[in-house]
């Protein structure tokens, strides 16, 4: 499925809609250029999942974890969602020894991933859900693509 | 007392010395092994590359040190976060293991809170530093502005929101190409271009709170790189890109720091951090504090004291171990989000 988004507040709309619809152990990949929308998502998708913090960029500690707010917690038996970008990612390896297969693993957590197309080999098939980011041709539009 | 500190939080090992005598620091060595030119090519730190390097350097700068056996060193202070992790563990297990060859108390450091500290490292600052003190804190992975009611006392009452300021010339450099850190990259081209040549966005200039957002504003400098692709190899355009880019960037610093020192009556400002190396905001941060502060001190750490270095660390340590607020080395874990107030 193809979508253009044509501000921020849309993008903020879509991550709504891709919360609504998650499930404890997704991972949900993104792929995309710099500025293509991943961090705003990401940011959106945080807030409609009852996270209060701001969303800060991990691409220094490569990995940020954060409690998801009580009701959703309550609701869909999800405790976290780590936020992870592999920007900065040169092997896959890399991002095991900082702990990223503990959270993938953990049936608890919901993790999404900045730049996954790097890390394309460690992810899990079944329950990886690819969402692709691209600079429309308008200023401030977005498109995205999801699988299904 | 004399510390030994241990920092390795990034991407640059590094070991020194600091003396603390009453209220006289003095930097008995201070030795850095930048592992910049291994990142390079990558054009960012990465992880495992970094640990393994900091492994590697860890025992060259342990020998240069000269001390073998820990004579006339009183503490052992090691950074724990933030960081990443795996580097981060690296120090501290070095820590951990020479308090424990050499019988030596062990004091674990945040990085920003040394990062700060190192403002005190130059004996000309300490008698400008007057409380309250604001510090912004700017590099590559942490933009906060930090308040401080008195010395080793801290509140954060403002962050990023998204990407840290030397991040965003980070990202920056990379849309032209120019290299890697891009701090130093970005601010010597931008000496060559019109800083008014292209109008970039402040992000939350306007908001009454003390947040920062960068990350729409290294978006504005892509869509900018976009419209005018042909001009990439124009060297004029790419340096007039820079200034603007960095004027915007700047700006914003300065302006939530005037308005949050404004707001809690603060005697000084200090500046810390890698991004606090550049020469604009610098400079920018004193015409702006005098004319609107004028009774506020601008305080600066020396350059060699703005980006990753042990001494920062070692002087923290000592200030804690004065207070014997001493960490066993059976209990000192690392935290790469540690946060600072």
């Amino acid at each position: 499925m193809k979508k253009i988004l044509k501000s921020e507040k849309e993008m903020d709309k879509f991550a709504s809609s891709v919360a609504k619809k998650i499930k404890p152990g997704d991972v949900l990949a993104l792929k995309g250029d710099l500025g293509s929308g991943k961090t705003t998502f990401t940011k959106g998708l945080a807030r409609a999942m009852g996270i209060k913090k701001s969303i800060q960029s991990p691409t220094f500690v490569l990995l940020r974890p954060y409690d998801v707010g009580k009701k959703i917690a309550k609701e869909k038996c999800i405790k976290m969602l780590v936020h992870v970008d592999a920007y900065r990612i040169d092997e896959p390896d890399e991002l095991l020894d900082i702990g990223l297969v503990e959270f993938i693993n953990d049936p608890a957590s919901v993790v999404v991933i900045e730049w996954a197309d790097k890390i394309k080999k460690i992810l899990p098939r079944g329950r990886t859900k690819w969402i692709k980011f691209k600079l429309g041709t308008a200023l401030n539009e977005r498109i995205v693509e999801t699988k299904n | 007392m004399k510390i030994l500190g241990i920092e390795t939080s990034c991407d640059e090992t590094a070991l020194a010395v600091v003396e603390a005598r009453g209220q006289d620091f003095f930097v008995r060595k201070n030795l850095v092994y930048s592992q910049i030119p291994i990142h390079e090519k990558f054009g960012g730190v990465v992880p495992e590359v970094a640990a393994r390097a900091h492994v590697e350097k860890l025992p060259i700068l342990l020998e240069e040190l000269g001390n073998k056996n820990g004579k006339g060193i009183d503490a052992i202070a090691a950074v724990n976060g933030p960081g990443l992790v795996t580097s981060l563990r690296v120090g501290v297990e070095l820590g951990k293991a020479l308090a424990f060859l050499w019988d030596k108390p062990l004091v674990d450091v945040n990085h920003i809170e040394a990062h700060i500290i190192a403002n005190w490292l130059t004996k000309k600052n300490i008698k400008l530093i007057k409380f309250p003190s604001l510090a912004l804190v700017v590099s590559g992975g942490h933009t906060e502005l930090i308040l401080m009611k008195k010395k080793g006392e801290y509140k954060k009452i403002g962050q990023t929101l998204d990407d840290a300021a030397g991040e965003a010339f980070d990202k920056v450099a990379k849309i032209f190409n120019l290299g890697y850190p891009g701090g130093p990259i970005i601010s010597e081209w931008a000496k060559r271009g019109n800083p008014q040549a292209i109008d970039f966005p402040r992000p939350l200039v306007n908001k009454p709170n003390f947040d920062f957002s960068f990350s729409g504003l290294k978006t504005a400098v892509l869509y900018e790189a976009k419209k005018n692709s042909t001009k990439l190899n124009n060297k004029k355009y790419i340096a007039d890109v820079c200034a603007s880019f960095q004027e915007a960037a700047v700006d914003t610093l300065v302006a939530k720091t005037i308005r949050a020192a404004e707001k809690h009556n603060v005697k000084s400002i200090m500046l810390a951090g890698g991004v606090s190396a550049n020469e604009w905001l610098r400079k920018e941060m004193k015409i702006a504090v005098k004319k609107y502060l004028p009774k506020v001190n601008v305080i600066v750490p020396e350059l060699k004291y703005t980006g990753d270095n042990a001494a920062m660390v070692a002087l923290t340590g000592a200030l804690k171990a004065r207070e014997k607020k001493f960490t066993k080395f059976e209990k000192i874990g690392v935290d790469p989000n540690l946060s600072l107030g």
